[in-house]
């Protein structure tokens, strides 16, 4: 078989304006999710009243559904009720309703890891809630929630390239329809995107373990 | 100072406190002593507001505790808590776990709060130690340093909820030095503790509870060497044989 027509300089152009929307769109989702889950996850903490259950149940529902059934809601169902998003936003907000109620989950766990003579210290001497959630609750959350939150972080990467059912044009959709030119292309594609995600992937991830370092 | 007011207080269905009166004045040193479970530390979380009271009248300082008008955050500032697991904060330095509050609550500069926690650290002689993460620490070293945070913001009373009974026994005697000094200055202190020698040496008043009732409250002298309470005689040879 030939392989050596697949890596033309149009096809990697091509692949790696895929991965730019990939990037971008996770991107944009990690920060949004990150703020939406770490909202919900503090008032689920917090247990403010009304609005702690009701964001517990939207958690529950969400974390019970399949992404790419948020996906498709988002992109074929919101429009009949006059929301109406283009394929690029349609992904980031399928992703941040998903992914941040993942992350709230992460958060309170980590609140909740927090010893609760930390709490009643900082009370103690006079400090609000919300100060010592601020200044002693979270700092030492953070440090305990911030592997499973990179893990998740990293779960969404990889979860964008389920929007491929929607044509979202990232890096898995751009693969396909080069290798949707010749059989030959089929293999080498898969390597291609192989390697993609996983740099992105690590490279987070290396940005994480000196994040974790700085923590210490 | 401190005055409880035909106090009850449940958790869920469970009564902790049961008609409890008692007043300390200022300056008074008050130990309480009482078997696992009697309501010594609910009755003393309920000084601060961690916990809230069912029923009855809690002054502290003039503050109604159980009055919806009443901030806490502000009674709290005046009033500092000791507890047994010393409760540091991991993630800051000596220095940083001192400094907090005063620099957010009496909004004292960065350099008046590292003058006043130095001077502090050096009450407690824990200077050498002020750059040190608490996990660092032992335990005795651990307990001075959270007096000292306490005393930060210059509070006119202190809890103490068994300041020792996380310690080496070797350790204990650094602690007590340090209460005794506190108590000789003149701080109002309510004290949980079995430590009979520190008792005897510092206390106003002993008061034993069992079930959450105040059974007795005498001056320490009389209390240890003749309780009015049969309750009060069979705990005190317990931990005496102990
Ligand atoms: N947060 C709580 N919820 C329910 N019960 C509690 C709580 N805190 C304490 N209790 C109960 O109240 C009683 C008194 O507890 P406590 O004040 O801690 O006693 P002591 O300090 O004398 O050992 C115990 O029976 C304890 O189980
Ligand atoms: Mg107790």
């Amino acid at each position: 078989m030939d392989f050596s027509g697949a890596f033309s300089w149009v096809n990697i152009r091509f692949l790696l304006e895929g991965l730019w929307v990939t990037v971008q769109v996770a991107g944009i989702s990690i920060v949004l999710s990150f703020i939406i889950g770490g909202l919900i996850g503090l008032v689920r903490f917090a247990k403010i009243p009304y609005l702690s259950k009701i964001v517990g149940l939207y958690v529950e529902v969400i974390r019970n559904l399949p992404l790419l059934l948020i996906i498709f809601f988002t992109y074929f169902a919101l429009p009949q009720i006059g929301i109406r998003f283009d394929i690029f936003w349609s992904a980031i907000v399928a992703l941040t309703i998903f992914e941040s109620a993942m992350l709230s989950e992460i958060i309170r766990g980590g609140l909740n890891a927090v010893p609760n003579g930390q709490m009643e210290a900082a009370r103690s001497t006079g400090l609000s809630y919300g100060q010592g959630l601020w200044y002693i609750l979270i700092p030492q959350g953070l440090k305990k929630m911030l592997p499973p939150i990179v893990s998740q972080f990293i779960a969404l990467i990889k979860d964008t390239s389920l929007a491929v059912i929607i044509a979202l044009p990232e890096v898995t959709h751009h693969a396909k329809i080069i290798y949707g030119q010749s059989t030959n292309y089929v293999l080498p594609m898969f390597v291609a995107m192989t390697l993609l995600y996983f740099l992105v992937c690590y490279a987070l991830s290396l940005v994480a373990k000196q994040l974790e370092l700085r923590f210490k | 100072m401190i005055e409880f007011k035909d106090v009850n207080k449940y958790y869920g269905k469970f009564q902790a406190l049961k008609d409890i009166n008692l007043k300390v004045e200022k300056g008074q040193v008050v130990v309480l002593i009482g078997p696992s479970g009697s309501g010594k530390s609910t009755l003393l979380r309920c000084i601060n507001g961690l916990e809230e009271i069912t029923s009855g009248q809690l002054l502290v300082n003039e503050a109604d505790l159980h009055d919806k008008q009443t901030n806490l955050n502000d009674v709290r500032k005046n009033i500092g808590m000791v507890f047994q697991h010393f409760n540091l904060y991991p993630h800051k330095d000596v220095l940083n776990n001192i400094t907090l509050a005063p620099k957010k609550i009496l909004k004292l500069s960065q350099e008046q709060a590292e003058k006043e926690a130095n001077e502090l650290l050096t009450k407690v002689s824990m200077l050498d130690k002020a750059a040190s993460f608490p996990a660092m620490l032992s335990g005795g070293q651990q307990q001075r340093v959270a007096i000292a945070r306490s005393l930060a913001m210059h509070p006119d009373v202190m809890l103490f909820d068994e300041p020792t009974s996380a310690l080496d026994p070797e350790m204990i005697g650094e602690v007590l030095d340090v209460m005794k000094k506190l108590a000789a200055e003149g701080m109002t202190m309510v004290v949980v503790t079995h430590e009979m020698g520190f008792a005897k040496e510092v206390a106003d008043r002993v008061i034993f509870m069992e079930n959450g009732v105040i059974l007795e409250d005498s001056p320490a002298k009389t209390f240890y060497e003749n309780p009015k309470e049969e309750r009060a005689k069979q705990f005190l040879s317990k931990i005496i044989n102990h």
